[in-house]
């Protein structure tokens, strides 16, 4: 297994309930994907607005990272886990 | 050696801290309370296979499976690799050897920080003063207990909180001191929770192999089996003055320390002990541009994390390793300290240049400031000052800049040479194995 970089932004379905984000589904290439699992959520600090971090599992089974810059709140699909 | 106490982090929370309590503690304090109201109690949190459970974590499919997180050497591996016999420092084609199958990451340093930094929140919330490390902390709970409840419990709480934000699974001891807090977490290893109280302590020790007690490294070892001492308990045969002529000043430590006193006191360390930034090349190399732009690009990432906490930096040092395994270092101690760029870059190229003396391509480099203050605790020449402001000011905006749009926007000097080298993305160049302080 890798991550290969993707880098691209995304728009990005989130839920906002509990005081908490959580995406929902992301679009693209034409195609929404649906997240069926977060695997796993960490927030990066070290920026003046904090960066959150999602691995996701779509509805395909792919494992993908995407992120939410709090300062714009533009959401970038940072990369996705592959094979080899 | 009497069994102690195991609490997974999914257990009942605060009614798992009675039901688990140790055998150890007995029943003189049977609600995991120091002794005597004075005594000390410090708690080891260790998280467990740290990398490597991240990495199952960020991808399921590696759930289950043997998983190495390393370049060259195993930094972190899976309970999964570790039944094939793989440790860490053990070399990769070692690791390749025994398990095959092994799935080998080179890793993600900033994902690892992010974890870290999340549970020593946590730790913060059970005590004032907390001392991390990479992968473990030492939290000092002592006169926690009226805030807190069971200091037992506490732990036990605080494991499933981990647990709870993190995903992660952690390995927590309690002692009267760091020492004994930390050995009482390996006995219970991984996701387990253990104590050893004061008056256990020596009886703890005695039967538990010399290698365990802190201080006691290969050569100190070596020395101690070849006299026919094998056990911690066996090493309190030797007097202090005995153990200072065979090992100088530390023999008195081990002396204290075989008997289960450490006094070495917990410290927050709002002040890091230093800051190091070091990879490796993808490929072993002896081209200057490539090895000094890299040492560039790694002192201005080594700076802007000393600025990010206010300090400056008085002492450079700059490693490097030889691709056949030699290892060189130097250091140097400017007569001003700096956060600033290029005065460290100036002082990591003299040290560079004095360094690679050897016609051998590198294989890694590496750059550590230390020896910090507080920025604005230095005195400058007064007509310097207005200069070294408008310098403070440019570099907080270039930091202001890269916090933004990434490290990689603003390179400069001969870290331009690694554009178009190396892949970027919006955290700055993508290095083969980046190492952060530990």
């Amino acid at each position: 297994m890798r991550s290969e970089a993707l880098d691209e932004a995304v728009t990005v379905r989130a839920d906002f309930q509990g005081g908490a984000v959580t995406p929902v589904a992301f679009r693209r290439r034409g195609r929404e994907h649906r997240v069926v699992r977060v695997n796993a959520r960490w927030i990066d600090r070290v920026p003046r607005h904090p960066h959150f971090y999602f691995s996701i599992t779509d509805d395909s089974g792919d494992v993908y990272q995407l992120q939410l810059q709090s300062g714009d709140l533009l959401w970038w699909l940072d990369a996705v886990m592959v094979d080899g | 050696m009497r069994p102690l106490g195991r609490v997974p982090s999914g257990g009942a929370g605060a009614g798992a801290g009675t039901a688990g309590m140790p055998e150890a503690s007995g029943p003189a304090h049977p609600g995991g309370l120091p002794e005597r109201a004075d005594e000390r109690l410090v708690l080891h949190v260790d998280i467990d296979a740290f990398f490597a459970a991240i990495e199952q974590q960020r991808d399921p499919r590696l759930q289950g499976k043997p998983v190495i997180v390393g370049a060259g050497v195993i930094a972190s591996c899976s309970y999964e690799a570790r039944r094939f016999g793989l440790r860490a420092g053990m070399a990769l084609s070692e690791a390749r050897r025994l398990c095959p199958q092994a799935v080998i990451l080179e890793g993600h340093a900033q994902v690892y920080r992010c974890f870290a930094e999340e549970i020593f929140a946590r730790c913060r919330e059970f005590s004032p003063a907390v001392e991390t490390y990479l992968d473990e902390a030492y939290c000092d709970l002592g006169g926690t207990a009226r805030l807190h409840g069971d200091p037992f419990a506490a732990a036990a709480r605080l494991k499933r909180a981990i647990l709870d934000s993190t995903g992660l699974t952690v390995t927590c001891g309690l002692g009267p001191n760091r020492m004994l807090a930390k050995l009482a977490g390996k006995t219970v290893k991984p996701d387990g929770l253990a104590r050893v109280p004061a008056s256990e302590a020596e009886e703890f020790l005695t039967a538990r192999p010399i290698e365990q007690l802190p201080g006691v490294g290969h050569a100190h070892a070596k020395t101690l089996r070849s006299m026919n001492l094998r056990t911690i308990g066996e090493l309190r045969a030797l007097s202090a003055d005995v153990l200072e002529a065979l090992f100088g000043a530390p023999g008195r430590l081990l002396y204290e320390r075989c008997r289960g006193r450490d006094t070495a006191p917990v410290h927050a360390r709002e002040v890091p002990v230093s800051i190091s930034r070091e990879t490796s090349f993808h490929r072993d190399t002896a081209d200057r541009a490539e090895i000094e732009g890299m040492l560039e690009y790694l002192a201005s990432r080594a700076c802007r994390a000393t600025r990010e906490l206010d300090l400056v930096a008085r002492t450079v040092s700059v490693r490097l390793r030889y691709s056949d395994g030699e290892g060189a270092e130097r250091a140097r101690t400017p007569s001003r300290a700096s956060d600033l760029d290029p005065a460290v870059i100036e002082a990591a190229r003299g040290l560079f240049a004095a360094l690679f003396t050897r016609r051998v391509a590198l294989h890694a480099v590496g750059l550590t400031l230390s020896n910090f203050r507080p920025a604005g605790a230095t005195q400058g020449a007064l007509f310097e000052e207005r200069e070294a402001g408008r310098r403070a000011a440019l570099y907080r905006a270039f930091d202001h800049v890269r916090g933004a749009y990434g490290h990689g926007v603003l390179v400069s000097g001969r870290a331009l040479h690694l554009k178009g080298r190396l892949e970027e993305d919006r955290h700055g160049f993508r290095l083969r194995t980046p190492s952060l302080t530990k």
